[in-house]
């Protein structure tokens, strides 16, 4: 490569870029299991492991189930600990997804968001992770490869420090396989930003301590009002990684980010890699004298539901893009959105639209249209088929 | 922005291309994006490679629904949904033995026809068309410069990097030639 491609980074998809912000962020175990579309991670890491400049123990189990069992005992010791899944993969960990977060372990997980059988299918969607909303996990959706490397690094800070699990997310094929330039920050800033890991409360032979151990109703009650204690405090502690990784590199991130809603009379709300084809269709209509912008839901467990409610406050017509169906009650962020509304005063007309489920393609064109169709309709409750 | 797909199955090296093709006009000083779809990673199942060039970063993340230049590597995969990604004035170069006659009949496309095999086994690479098949579309594209796709496929091919450039140059040349 030519000195110009190196000074505009390197080219990597989305799931090298991952690897890469796993190899900065120095780890000392990693359980993984492969399936398609997460297995490239896997493969950037056992190279990067192969060449001597990962040293984390590698772990290959027989399972996601297994490869999760790993990770759970890993952190508790105070290893870093990382590991990746899709799908199927993400499906069969559920069990110990909850007693990930309830043992209040750190791990740090990417899950590629693909379509969950039957029927089986290999296509961006964000069913597999949304469903796993109540295990007690951070959750931030990414919308490109600079922002899951930078988004590894910045969740193993917020993890460490709240103690709870998380998961960052992205979509098959537009962000996992995208290819594109990628600035890999250097060492010496990841080293800066990203302290060693040394949790008081761990496993550890010269302590007197056990997880997992029965308790009475009482104490498990406890737990979990221990858990929203903590995950209180994960809005603003992913606030500060991100401002303090924008100091550091000149990319800021925050739970939400507003994208022309100056003035806007119509928000569209999504996440993930929707995001950056909305970005056009804002421009396009700013362009054409509609008055468009969008809030980007990267946070989404815990809801950020006070910066929703500010961001939103006084916007007329609200259109949120689910990619993904919860059947029976419809767009999953919609249902989300509508909660955190409730008994606001100025609140926007609330519009769910579910909008490339299982894959299906969304164009700039195509959002502008929506925006046409529903902008000035009367809400509904339930979300509504497009495409 | 320019977009281009190219299509093939899975192990012939159409994601391979894509990746190439994309660092040949990185190099050039472009933003570039690509991105593979498959169903599955399986060999001989339709791999769809999408590249997005642009003179600032690709923001875009949906499919292509028209290409301006599409590369194919396996004709049996022209069909009407492969016609769906394309219209009069998209340039079509296909990996067949066939003459651009034999291809009349899917209608007024302007399609360019490489032996790729042909060149493959000139330079004694077997089945492995991919760096014959980008010769040919760079020279249809007429960018990025051959040079610098040389020069990533050196830097980038797995084995026999001589012969990949030496049929990449070639089918370069054959295509120019006869266009």
């Amino acid at each position: 490569m030519d000195m110009r491609a190196n000074a505009r980074g390197v080219l990597l998809s989305g799931n090298q870029a991952v690897a890469y912000g796993v190899l900065l962020a120095r780890p000392d175990v990693i359980p993984v299991y492969p399936i398609t579309p997460q297995t490239p991670i896997l493969e950037q890491i056992i190279e990067l492991h192969s060449e001597g400049r990962m040293k984390a123990e590698l772990l290959t189990p027989e399972s996601e189930h297994s490869a999760m069992s790993a990770c759970i005992p890993a952190s508790l010791t105070g290893a870093r600990v990382f590991t990746a899944t899709s799908s199927q993969g993400l499906l069969l960990m559920h069990e110990l997804l909850h007693y990930a977060s309830g043992a209040r372990s750190s791990i740090v997980m990417c899950n590629v968001n693909r379509t969950p059988a039957s029927p089986w299918g290999f296509w961006p969607d964000q069913l597999d992770s949304l469903a796993q909303r109540d295990t007690g996990w951070i959750q931030v959706y990414s919308e490109s490869p600079q922002e899951s490397l930078d988004g590894v690094i910045q969740l193993f800070r917020v993890a460490e420090t709240a103690n709870i699990p998380a998961m960052i997310c992205h979509d098959a094929f537009y962000v996992s396989h995208a290819v594109e330039p990628v600035e890999i920050p250097s060492q010496l800033t990841v080293d800066e930003f990203l302290p060693p890991f040394k949790p008081d409360i761990r496993l550890d032979t010269t302590l007197g301590r056990s997880f997992g151990a029965p308790a009475d109703q009482r104490n498990w009650n406890n737990t979990r009002r221990d858990l929203d204690a903590a995950m209180a405090t994960v809005p603003d502690l992913v606030s500060e990684a991100g401002r303090l990784w924008g100091d550091l590199t000149g990319r800021h991130y925050a739970p939400l980010e507003e994208y022309r809603m100056e003035g806007a009379d119509v928000v569209i709300v999504t996440m993930g890699s929707m995001c950056g084809t909305v970005r056009e269709a804002v421009d396009a209509m700013r362009e054409a004298g509609v008055k468009a912008g969008m809030l980007k839901v990267r946070l989404f467990r815990p809801l950020p539901m006070a910066a929703l409610r500010q961001a939103l406050e006084g916007v007329p017509c609200a259109i949120v893009l689910d990619r993904n169906y919860s059947p029976g009650t419809g767009g999953i962020l919609h249902q989300e959105l509508k909660s955190v509304l409730f008994n606001m005063k100025n609140a926007p007309r609330l519009h769910g639209l579910m909008a490339g489920v299982g894959g299906v393609n969304v164009s700039p064109a195509k959002i502008g249209e929506l925006v046409a169709q529903y902008r000035d309709k009367e809400p509904q409750v339930g979300a509504i088929w497009v495409d | 922005m320019q977009e281009f797909i190219i299509l093939g199955r899975g192990g012939q090296g159409a994601q391979t291309a894509g990746n190439q093709l994309a660092q040949a006009f990185y190099a050039e000083g472009k933003y570039v994006q690509t991105f593979a779809t498959y169903g599955g990673a399986r060999r001989g199942t339709p791999v769809t490679s999408s590249l997005r060039v642009d003179d600032k970063p690709v923001r875009l993340r949906c499919n292509i629904e028209r290409a301006s230049a599409l590369l194919c590597f396996d004709g049996s995969l022209i069909d009407a949904n492969f016609l769906r990604t394309v219209d009069k004035d998209t340039l079509i170069v296909v990996n067949t033995a066939k003459p651009r006659e034999a291809f009349a009949a899917l209608g007024d496309y302007r399609i360019i026809p490489i032996d790729g095999r042909e060149v493959a086994r000139k330079f004694e690479m077997g089945k492995m068309v991919n760096s014959a098949l980008l010769g040919a579309f760079v020279a249809v594209l007429k960018e990025p410069n051959i040079k610098t796709m040389c020069e990533v496929i050196e830097e980038t091919a797995p084995a026999k990097k001589e012969q990949n450039v030496a049929a990449c140059q070639y089918a370069y040349d054959l295509v120019r030639q006869a266009n």
